[in-house]
């Protein structure tokens, strides 16, 4: 690949960012209500905390039995799994409905790059937003994250997002075909929001359903994200976490690739491509 | 100038689609500058400029400049390119202007002007445009063809696909296909496709001396049909429009039958068909 390639690979998704955020910030209440929501959720969950008070908490243990930093951090990554499996999906459904998708698709631009570009300014303001109910979280509340592994909480991350973006890209494939209502991702979006140890951890639910929650990726991605930040394990104590994550990622990535080229075939000969 | 015509439903859009690789034929296939769509659709994508006839296909928070921008780097231009091209394509459009207005500030005219702006940014050896007047007021299409015909054709040396079934359109074109029922009923240029017709039009004068001419015009099985024109005033001659179907017949067997029963033919001129009649011949 040639510097004039690696220059345009980089551009692309970047113009991408730019049209959003301009598109974003044109509505200036809505952007401004947007970050003022940051506060007002880190302070909804504080308060949640103060219910507990400084009972021991047995179940949060493990995480430094800290109810408002387990919830504080569940809440933020969780918003990573709604936009991973979300974003490419409402990208394709927007322009389909916007009549964007059509000019987009006759341009020198692949499909898959339209579609994971379109999803990433989506990931970089999740990420802002993260990042700010960290700091709100740890100056204001006084969330302890000082013995933090950052390095590891990264990994985990990027592990989280491609092992996601698989979910998100089936996703995107039942939205091109189907249009509206995509049974996988809502069965996933369910199942992850019961048993994935986002309000409360695993350890209270019934040995049945904790079996179906050691099958999402989002129980490994939850839990490795709290003890990398909440009690600075090293990359070799979350090294479980890290393999089932890129097992899953493994796995699901292809198939995603697959469903989503046949997706396209699919609605390309139906001629539905553009239709919503 | 290519021209794709066709009633509503006849298939132009899907056609263009095909040919723009936004669809897939069940069977077949189709060459496009010599690319195949099955094949070789990157190539297809690097030679074609799609002009949408949807104002919705541009994002209404952004400028026209930063429309144009966002697709030029969609479109493989460096910043450099981009910056030339996005000001000449703007200058083309007459859109320069209003570079920097918020798309949604644009007038009907000015957005289906955005998009040949669009289509026209990677340079594009051919250029399909989905009736590209169809929500425009007469003034504003007139201009958008005269644009067309001047700018991009003759100036700028593009090949320009387009569908319509505006007969005014149709005539601008070197050649034209007609499509009915998703099927190519012919295709060539104008001259050509006139020369397919067996049904033919003549003006006929007839000295007006009481003859009965309906009945015997209209007991020939070729005669398909009459309008009986307006005299000249103070001319003794009665002018017909006579339709005739030259497969089954001609006008001087027509001629010799109204000659033998008694009456006088002054004059007998071919007329041509219009291309709204051709059109509604080669569809019906």
């Amino acid at each position: 690949m040639d510097l004039s390639n690696i220059a345009l690979a980089y551009r692309k998704p970047m113009a991408f960012v730019k049209k959003s955020f301009i598109s974003a910030t044109s509505y200036k209440l809505s952007f401004v209500m947007e970050l003022f929501s940051i506060v007002l959720s880190v302070a909804t969950f504080f308060f949640m905390s103060k219910l507990f008070g400084a009972a021991f908490i047995p179940y949060l243990k493990p995480y430094g039995g800290d109810y408002f930093s387990f919830v504080l951090i569940g809440v933020a990554f969780f918003d990573y799994l709604g936009i991973a499996q979300g974003s490419m999906a409402s990208t394709i459904r927007g322009g389909q409905l916007m009549g964007t998708l059509e000019a987009l698709l006759v341009t020198q631009t692949e499909i898959p790059t339209i579609v994971i570009s379109s999803s990433l300014y989506s990931f970089i303001w999740t990420s802002i937003r993260v990042f700010a109910y960290l700091v709100v979280g740890s100056l204001v509340f006084n969330m302890n994250i000082q013995s933090a592994n950052y390095g590891g909480a990264i990994l985990i991350l990027i592990l989280t997002i491609v092992a996601f973006s698989s979910i998100g890209i089936i996703s995107a494939s039942f939205i091109m075909v189907l249009k509206r209502g995509d049974p996988f991702s809502w069965v996933f979006g369910s199942l992850s929001l019961l048993v994935g140890g986002l309000y409360y951890p695993i350890s209270v639910l019934p040995p049945w359903l904790q079996k179906i929650s050691y099958l999402l990726p989002i129980t490994y991605a939850l839990e490795g994200m709290r003890l990398a930040l909440l009690k600075g394990y090293s990359i070799a104590q979350l090294s479980n976490n890290i393999l089932a994550l890129l097992v899953f990622a493994a796995i699901m990535l292809p198939i995603s690739i697959l469903c989503f080229k046949y997706a396209v075939k699919k609605a390309k000969i139906d001629g539905t491509l553009t239709q919503y | 100038m290519f021209g794709l015509l066709g009633p509503n439903g006849a298939g132009k859009t899907t056609l263009i689609k095909i040919l723009c690789t936004l669809m897939l034929p069940n069977e077949g296939t189709a060459l496009v500058n010599g690319y195949d769509i099955f094949q070789h659709d990157k190539q297809i994508r690097r030679s074609i400029g799609y002009v949408v006839n949807e104002e919705r296909s541009f994002y209404w928070r952004l400028t026209g400049r930063q429309n144009l921008d966002f697709y030029a780097v969609l479109n493989n231009l460096t910043p450099t390119q981009a910056k030339k091209r996005i000001n000449l394509v703007l200058e083309i459009t007459g859109l320069s202007p209003h570079a920097d207005k918020m798309f949604k500030d644009y007038s009907t005219g000015m957005r289906q002007r955005l998009a040949i702006a669009r289509g026209l940014l990677a340079e594009p050896d051919i250029l399909f445009m989905d009736e590209p007047t169809r929500s425009l007021d007469p003034t504003l299409a007139q201009q958008l063809r005269d644009f067309i015909q001047q700018d991009i054709i003759k100036r700028h040396g593009k090949t320009v696909f387009f569908s319509t079934h505006n007969m005014t359109e149709a005539q601008m074109c070197q050649r034209i296909a007609i499509l009915h029922q998703g099927k190519i009923q012919t295709c060539g240029t104008i001259q050509h496709v006139r020369g397919l017709t067996p049904k033919k039009r003549y003006l006929l004068k007839l000295h007006q001396n009481g003859f009965d001419y309906h009945k015997i015009i209209l007991s020939l099985p070729f005669v398909e049909k009459i309008n009986v024109l307006k005299p000249e005033a103070g001319s003794p001659y009665l002018p017909l429009e006579i339709y005739i179907n030259e497969q089954q017949g001609n006008m001087w067997q027509l001629i010799e039958k109204l000659v033998c029963a008694g009456g006088r033919v002054e004059a007998c001129h071919p007329q041509e068909l219009s291309l709204g009649e051709l059109f509604s011949q080669l569809t019906s």
